[in-house]
């Protein structure tokens, strides 16, 4: 038979009685010896006593035999006998002590027959009960006050490992290292308040592994009211709470992603347009498209319907909208008139397609234009169109970034240009100032020597002879770079003019558009290849339209005008004008314009067209300058169409 | 009575050396004049000067790097660079490095006076301006 882990007599044991049909046929033979036994001894010898009350044995023996009709029949026989012995050894009223004996014996098995029959019926409830305790999957078990393990269900040997007998004793807390996160000492004074407490308990099964319960205690107490029992259901619920974390961390990525991403997520609610077109027949499908262009008013009420259940950071900033200022309004909001991509969403959700992306522009909250790139996911089932989930990237930024990239790359053939004048510049700016500041100086110093009382005439003197050598250098160091210029042989190559205007004409492009320049450029068609070195022809042609640039800066009465002239002069020579609408050049400055640090500029060096007369003469060429008809100047220059005649 | 401020002239241009020299002996200070950094560099510890006038480009050393040497050798000697070819990189570059003023060629008198005055009296070009 089963060894019930229940020490003393409980009905929550499992395999309770009847005991085992072996057992039973044993107890049945047994009892019905024992009957026979009393019988003979009741019925055929003298004793005088109550012999019969021994049934009652007999009949207790059944009870753990039998069933209930068992226990009756056997009840019954035992009361056939003891009147049956009574009659064979006593006949009718022989003695009054003996029916009384007779009579004690019979109240005897019929009071305890009763007495088993009502036991036996109670045990059964319970041994039901308990049997619906075994057969539960939450492992159940019960233990002392002081936590000795009692009871301990099937289910209970799968979650923890260890079978009943293992357990039987055993402080079950000790053994299953049970954490209590909310203090044992608590929950056990909530149980013995309450009669129960509810709450998760960690504990580590017989493999180590630590699982988390949701456990519920209850109280059983006896008729005095001590604690008796308590019954611990405990529901695994380690995979929920996995599974739960899990949930929650993906739904906290997605939040990440959501609140951070720099593409704009919107939810929308799409169940309104879900409802209208599940409501189309499907014999109207076809001529869906045709029936929303026809009815611009249901597109309209379509567009209103989807609401907008949440848009995160960078939407807000795609429309315009402060975090605060803005709440979630209908999609109509977002978009133009006659904005043709909602429609193909439409038919394309119609045609139960899951994904739908376009390109389209929708209207900032201050009314402008933002062009972006979007897709659009349908759920696959009926659900989920509270939440349509839309995606957005705003392709102004990538436009601008295009554009901003466009113009880096300008300015650094720009850069890469100025550069080469520029250093140029620098080196004879180095030179020159160096005695220009010589020069200050010792005037300077001359000044202080002359105005010490008594002056220091020896000082004024030698600061003034200083001043002089100075000058006569500065004016050697211009000459010498003039000599330079011309008598270093640059790189001489055949170039084409109309090239080189044209890439002198996109370096000068931003100042041309920032002083609001127009270009007039007028090339005769019989222009030969002239012969020369690129980089400085460049030069003397940018420097020329930024002069004439310049010179318009402060023209408003009339257009600002740069003309670019070329036309051949003589046989071996090709002119280029640069024209300007400015204000001209006085007649007495003409020919000083082209003198070292001759300026009109506050911020010029004067060396401009002293370096490009230099070039141009070093290529047998002249460089000069007339007024023309209209006002402003015009500069000319020539440049050999024959390699022989450059020098 | 006090001796008179010492101020080293640093150019390897010798029509400025010389000019400046005069300037700051018009001035009423001692001018001591060096063609490069390095001869001004190694009387520097023996014979420490009140002030600094040095140029930027000189061939061997320029004026930036005589003016870390200086800082190597734990003198505090107020540095004013002047230079025929300012930029404004250059310029944060020395006056974060501690110079007492950064000025261009040519630059007229009064400027050296004013920037000469603010070193010896230990203020800086930058305090003066701030």
């Amino acid at each position: 038979m089963d060894a019930p882990v229940v020490a003393a007599p409980s009905p929550l044991r499992s395999g309770f009685a009847p005991d085992t049909r072996r057992t039973g046929r044993f107890l049945g033979v047994l009892a019905l010896g024992f009957a026979l036994a009393i019988f003979l001894v009741d019925a055929f010898t003298p004793l005088e006593g109550a012999v019969a009350v021994l049934y009652v044995v007999v009949v207790l023996i059944a009870a753990r035999a039998f069933r209930r009709n068992g226990v009756i029949l056997t009840a019954a026989g035992c009361l056939l006998l003891t009147a049956v012995a009574y009659f064979l050894s006593h006949r009718f009223f022989d003695s009054d002590s003996a029916l009384l004996r007779a009579l004690v014996s019979l109240a005897a098995i019929a009071i305890s027959a009763l007495l088993v029959l009502r036991n036996q019926s109670a045990a059964r409830i319970l041994a039901e009960q308990a049997e619906l305790l075994e057969l539960t999957h939450d492992p159940i078990f019960v233990r002392t006050p002081t936590d000795t393990v009692t009871f301990w269900n099937r289910a209970a040997e799968d979650l923890y490992g260890w079978r009943r007998d293992e357990v039987r004793g055993r402080n079950v807390h000790v053994l299953l290292r049970t954490v209590f996160p909310d203090g044992e000492a608590a929950i056990r004074a909530a149980l013995m308040r309450n009669g129960r407490w509810e709450g998760e308990l960690v504990q580590t099964v017989r493999s180590g592994a630590r699982v988390v319960v949701e456990s519920r205690w209850s109280l059983q107490r006896d008729a005095g009211g001590q604690p008796l029992a308590v019954l611990e259901t405990n529901t695994d619920i380690t995979e929920r709470k996995r599974a739960h974390a899990a949930l929650a961390e993906s739904e906290r990525r997605y939040r990440t992603i959501f609140d951070t991403a720099r593409v704009a997520i919107l939810q929308q609610d799409w169940r309104g347009v879900k409802a209208v077109l599940d409501a189309v027949p499907r014999e109207a499908a076809t001529t869906l498209r045709t029936h929303l262009h026809d009815h611009p008013e249901v597109v309209r009420d379509l567009r209103r319907s989807v609401t907008i259940v949440d848009a995160n950071a960078e939407l807000r900033r795609l429309i315009g909208a402060d975090a605060g200022a803005w709440a979630p309004q209908s999609l109509d909001a977002f978009l133009f008139e006659d904005e043709p991509t909602f429609i193909e969403s439409l038919l394309a959700l119609a045609r139960g397609e899951t994904f739908f992306e376009g390109e389209t522009a929708i209207r900032s909250l201050s009314g402008e234009s933002v062009p972006i790139l979007f897709g659009i996911t349908f759920p696959s089932h009926a659900d989920g169109f509270e939440g349509v989930l839309v995606f957005a990237v705003d392709i102004t930024e990538r436009k601008q970034a295009q554009e901003a990239l466009l113009a880096v790359q300008a300015e650094l053939a720009h850069t890469a240009r100025v550069t080469t004048l520029g250093e140029l510049t620098a080196s004879i700016a180095h030179e020159v100032n160096q005695p220009l500041a010589a020069i200050v100086t010792n005037g300077e110093a001359a000044l202080r020597w002359l105005r010490r009382t008594p002056p220091d005439l020896g000082e004024v003197s030698a600061a003034v002879t200083r001043v002089v050598a100075s000058g006569t250098r500065a004016g050697e160091i211009v000459s010498r770079i003039r000599t330079f210029l011309a008598k270093t042989p640059p790189p001489r190559d055949w170039l084409d003019l109309r090239e080189m205007i044209g890439e002198s004409v996109l370096l000068v492009e931003r100042e041309m558009a920032r002083g609001g320049v127009r270009l007039i450029r007028d090339v005769a068609s019989d222009v030969t290849l002239v012969h020369g070195d690129r980089v400085q022809l460049q030069q003397v042609l940018i420097n020329l339209m930024v002069n004439a640039i310049q010179a318009m800066a402060t023209v408003t009465e009339r257009p600002r005008l740069l003309t670019v002239r070329v036309v051949p002069d003589g046989a071996e020579h090709v002119r280029v004008t640069v024209v300007d609408s400015g204000g001209g050049i006085a007649a007495e400055a003409v020919e000083r314009v082209f003198q070292p640090f001759f300026t009109t500029k506050a911020d010029g060096m004067g060396m401009g067209l002293a370096i490009c007369r230099s070039i141009i003469e070093a290529h047998g060429g002249r460089l000069w300058i007339t007024g023309h008809d209209d006002p402003g100047a015009a500069f000319h220059f020539t440049i050999p169409t024959t390699a022989e005649r450059a020098a | 009575m006090a001796a008179l401020p010492v101020i080293a002239i640093v150019d390897d241009d010798e029509d400025v050396r010389v000019a400046t020299g005069s300037l700051v002996r018009s001035l009423g200070y001692t001018a001591r004049i060096y063609a490069s950094a390095r001869d001004f560099l190694e009387t520097c510890p023996v014979d420490a000067p009140d002030c600094v006038i040095t140029d930027v480009q000189m061939p061997g050393m320029t004026g930036v790097e005589m003016h870390r040497g200086l800082l190597a050798l734990g003198s505090r000697v107020p540095v004013i660079f002047v230079t025929a070819f300012p930029t404004e990189a250059l310029r944060n570059t020395v006056l974060a490095a501690g110079a007492s003023d950064f000025l261009g060629k040519p630059c007229d008198g009064a400027t050296i006076i004013r920037s000469l005055e603010q070193a010896l009296t230990g203020g800086s070009a930058r305090d003066a301006t701030a």
